[in-house]
């Protein structure tokens, strides 16, 4: 084992320190990530406080712009939690309002939606299908939003479903989405589209079948969107 | 009185907190905080402040003193003269307030306050003034309350001197009686730390640093690791980030002197010019005296290290509910099983008598439990009833422990965990274990043969039969059965993590500030509470559902509920990092253990602190309630358990044994064992019955809080298990009282 000859000045300053401190037990790798970080927070500051000597059209660094630097760079960084009786005031009357009754149960108790994780946080691209027998519809790009959900289902407009993916016009998507995938629920579904129906399940999970569908399905939904909207107990084999 | 961070606003901010302390009678509150006690105890000499009679007068000669002190430090002497004339101050009035220097007792207190205003004003006027210099560097601090803080420190003997008073106090304390020498032995730490701060606050830097070279190495052994800090700590600067070091400042150091001891002290340093000393004493102690014998040594070192002293008397008093609620009367469902139909009768509270049985016999109110609408709690769901009922029939299965019915001990080791694991809990009828990892993941695992399973996807979901019997068991998804799920979610190490008693979410406190409410029905997140900024470091669901609570580096404790996004009860008084929280069985009251080595009981439903309960050397790490609510123990990181009386809020027993931090304590499911996991790889069960039948509290324990603890810890430990190079990070009794141990193998 060849233990290296000398340790470099910066690593024995750093040893040298932790003694100071009184901490005799550590691990090698504690010395590494000492001085990685003192190189970070060093090289921080110096670059800020010669910003700020450039902005006050100084020639050089000097001590007031290192002071300036740390101090901006200690309440972004390193801030310390609020100071005691600034605490205790809050607790006073946070901690005067009596606790909420509870209501009945009525699902599981959680926050109003907007402070919940539950909602989606992404929209799908649908993916570009190779072979569709009815190419030529493809290429009508039915996009505008309100349109699709307003107008009455048409044949051209199930078309379009799979192909085009136009991100930008979200809802068009999802709508169609709705019209070519949800039968169960769309018992008047053949005269609307905008049948956003009572969808009793998550949203991402509709997004996970929507993958699924487009996926897989693609060639399916562009010769039978004329049918399937008319017969539901065929799509829903088909899932 | 908000502490706002800005520069405009401070200056005002700065007048309006200085305004409130000038008007105190007392004149030595430091801090303006009106929830704090401020007042001395009656037996300190009550210091005859400056009556003021008029805040606005008060702060107009504050204004006024200020500018004639700062126009005299500049020379201005003709204006000092113009300006006094003109304002009608009377000289005397100007000499005696401006001076720094010691002077009589009495109006040294007011000049220290007055000198600590005048060094806020003076930065508030030269902050007005445009290219003055200040003095002082209090024009740089951006937090009101840290100038006022440290303010405190403006008033200066002659730094030279310090080490002289210092030295002579300890030899006078060497001198006296032995029976008085212990408990003013007591004053020696609080007074070295706050001479040393004030010489380095006033840039005394080489004077500081003798002065703790000279009589560091005389403190208490368990102070070391506080000195260790304060020695890092050689310029002011170094004060203003270290909220624990602000903290200490602020609060009163609680110190229980019996009432001849004290008057010793007294009679002493008013004798001699020693007047620095006093003032000290005055402002940032508070001495709580007490009629009776003075304590030995040993009862004072048993009760002292925290970083506030000790407990005060009237801290402990209040009431305390600590029963049990009475369980709800749960009406048997028509499917009974066997061991139902043997007992004859259908009366709902059947079953093997027990010693604390869960359909009380007792109709009436036990007088030391909370009324059960004390706190709103949820309503049973029949899920939960059927919960209960399977509790009820587990614990008649229990397996009663004593010192001669050992509980087995399963352990569970993680393995290939490379020193990642951070949390440990499992549920209550520990069918499943999770874990928290330093790489910010949460791991659910199944500890019977049922695997895990999440519920179908929507669209399955649709396809099942909903009317038929096991409609529970369809809705889940086979497909995807696992030994284990991964949560994925946070930004940071797991620290605390919790399974709600109806098995349906887990709670997970992280490093990144937030808790997460992840469901264990879809093993997705739920909810993530934000109100930390800061990490959080314990986390606990209520005995009850519904509550949770959780600490963090804040110093403070939350009481939330699952379906607000905002904390229902902020618990703010430790002085340093909230490491560990534990509810009450009642869910009442929550315990909070800290970093300033001491444990509070809080009270959920007005968020007081119902009790302080000192005498731990090092942060607190570990509690647990006994099963009867009536004690409670705790572990820290000096390798002791204490044992709590809730009731009366003193110490009542003390077991040695581990070496090495404390992690965990589980009180068997009776009661009768207690189980301590610790770093030194063994888990120690102790006899809990034993060490709180030899409670003997007479009255005179009580009201003064002496404590007679007995060295039994050799006779109270039943066993010792050692395991191969696995610190115990927690401890479980599952129902029918096997003790379940978990940790992560580390080679």
């Amino acid at each position: 084992m060849s233990a290296p000859k000398t340790i470099p000045k910066d690593a024995q300053v750093m040893m040298q320190i932790l003694k100071d401190m009184g901490i005799t037990e550590y691990e090698p790798r504690v010395i590494n990530q000492m001085l990685e970080f003192t190189y970070r927070y060093v090289t921080t500051i110096i670059e800020d406080a010669k910003i700020y000597s450039t902005h006050a059209k100084k020639s050089t660094v000097d001590a007031d712009d290192i002071k300036l630097a740390i101090q901006c760079r200690m309440d972004q960084s390193f801030t310390s939690p609020p100071p005691r009786d600034f605490l205790l005031e809050v607790a006073r009357q946070k901690n005067q309002t009596p606790l909420p009754l509870i209501k009945p149960y009525t699902g599981p108790r959680l926050p109003p939606d907007r402070y919940c994780l539950t909602a989606p946080n992404y929209r799908l691209k649908t993916v570009h299908k190779k072979v569709l027998p009815s190419a030529g519809r493809i290429s009508v790009p039915r996009l505008s939003v309100g349109a699709v959900s307003s107008r009455p289902s048409t044949p051209t407009q199930g078309s379009s479903v799979p192909s085009v993916s136009k991100v930008s016009a979200p809802v068009s998507l999802s709508a169609q989405r709705f019209t070519v995938q949800i039968p169960s629920a769309q018992s008047h579904a053949p005269k609307t589209t905008s049948a956003t129906p009572p969808v009793l399940m998550s949203s991402s999970l509709i997004g996970q079948k929507t993958l699924l569908m487009t996926g897989g399905g693609g060639a399916l939904s562009q010769s039978d969107s004329l049918k399937r909207k008319h017969d539901d107990s065929e799509d829903y084999d088909a899932m | 009185m908000a502490a706002v961070q800005g520069g405009l606003v401070d200056s005002e901010e700065e007048k309006d907190i200085k305004a409130d302390p000038s008007s105190d009678v007392c004149g030595n509150s430091n801090n303006a905080n009106d929830a704090k006690p401020v007042s001395n105890s009656p037996g300190t000499n009550a210091p005859p402040g400056p009556v003021k009679t008029s805040v606005e007068t008060a702060e107009e000669q504050q204004t006024l003193l200020a500018v004639l002190q700062f126009l005299r430090k500049n020379n201005l002497s003709e204006s000092v003269e113009i300006l006094r004339r003109e304002a009608g101050l009377p000289e005397d009035l100007l000499d005696h307030k401006g001076s720094d220097g010691p002077g009589s007792g009495a109006s040294t207190v007011g000049g220290g306050l007055d000198g600590g205003d005048t060094t806020t004003l003076l930065s508030r006027v030269t902050a007005a003034a445009s290219g003055v210099q200040a003095p002082t560097k209090a024009t740089s601090d951006d937090q009101p309350d840290v100038s006022v803080v440290l303010s405190a420190y403006s008033q200066q003997g002659d730094p030279n001197l310090y080490a002289v008073y210092y030295s002579d106090l300890k030899k006078f304390i060497e001198t006296v009686l032995d029976c008085h020498r212990a408990e003013l032995s007591q004053v020696f730490y609080p007074l070295f730390v706050h001479m040393y701060l004030e010489l380095v606050y006033n840039n005394h830097e080489n004077e500081a640093k003798s002065f703790f070279q000279r009589f560091s190495g005389d403190q208490e052994c368990y102070y070391e690791n506080d000195l260790r800090v304060l020695s890092s700590l050689t310029k002011r600067e170094h004060m203003r980030g270290n909220e624990t070091l602000l903290d200490f400042r602020t609060s009163k150091f609680v110190l229980r002197i019996s009432r001849d001891s004290y008057q010793l002290l007294k009679r002493h340093l008013q004798e001699r010019q020693n007047n620095q000393i006093w003032n000290i004493i005055q402002e940032h102690l508070y001495i709580d005296i007490f009629d009776g014998m003075p304590r030995s040594k040993s009862q004072i070192d048993a009760m002292s290290g925290s970083l506030a002293g000790e407990a005060k008397r009237d801290a402990n008093k209040s009431k305390v509910y600590y029963g049990l609620l009475k369980e709800p009367e749960i009406e048997l469902p028509l499917d009974d099983e066997d061991e139902e139909a043997e007992n004859e009768e259908g009366k709902p509270k059947k079953k093997k008598p027990k010693k604390d049985s869960l359909g009380s016999k007792s109709k009436k109110q036990d007088p030391n439990a909370p009324t059960q609408t004390r706190i709103p709690l949820p309503e049973l769901k029949d899920s939960d009833k059927l919960d209960k009922i399977m509790y009820m029939k587990e614990s008649t299965k229990r397996i009663r422990l004593g010192p001669e019915t050992l509980p087995s001990i399963c352990f569970y080791s993680f393995l290939n965990a490379y020193q990642g694991l951070t949390a440990v809990d499992f549920t209550d009828d520990s069918s499943l274990i999770a874990g928290g990892f330093a790489d910010s993941t949460v791991r659910v695992w199944s500890v019977t043969p049922k695997k895990l399973r999440k519920v179908k996807s929507a669209a399955d979901l649709n396809l099942i039969d909903k009317e038929s019997d096991d409609v529970l068991e369809r809705i889940m998804d086979e497909k995807t059965a696992s030994e284990s799920k991964i949560l994925y979610g946070h930004s940071g190490p797991v620290y605390g993590i919790s399974f709600s008693p109806d098995r349906n979410y887990l709670l997970s406190s992280s490093e990144d500030g937030t808790i997460r409410l992840w469901s264990l029905l879809t093993f997705t997140c739920l909810v993530g509470y934000k109100g930390h900024n800061y990490p959080v470091w314990d986390t606990q669901f209520s005995p009850h559902g519904y509550y949770f609570i959780s600490g963090g580096h804040d110093r403070v404790a939350r009481l939330w509920a699952t379906d607000h996004y905002q904390p229902l009860r902020i618990f703010a008084g430790h002085l340093a990092d909230v490491t560990c929280t534990r509810f009450h069985p009642n869910s009442n009251y929550v315990a909070t253990g800290s970093s300033d080595r001491t444990i509070r009981l809080w009270d959920v439903v007005n968020g007081n602190c119902v009790r302080i309960f000192t005498g731990h050397k090092g942060p607190i790490h570990a509690l647990a309630f006994s099963p009867n609510g009536k004690f409670l123990a705790s572990g820290a990181t000096d390798g002791r358990v204490l044992l709590w009386d809730i009731g009366h809020g003193i110490m009542v027993g003390e077991l040695k044994g581990h070496t090495e931090t404390i992690y965990s304590l589980r009180f068997s499911r009776d009661g009768e064992i207690l189980a301590s996991g610790s770093m030194d790889n063994t888990v120690r069960l102790w006899d809990s019955m034993k060490a709180f039948d030899d409670l003997e509290t007479d009255d005179f324990t009580a009201t003064t809080g002496h404590i007679h603890l007995q060295d039994n810890s050799q006779e109270l430990l039943l066993g010792t298990y050692t395991t191969k190079s696995t610190p115990v990070i927690h401890l479980h009794f599952t129902r029918r009282n096997l003790l379940l141990a978990a940790g992560a193998y580390n080679p």
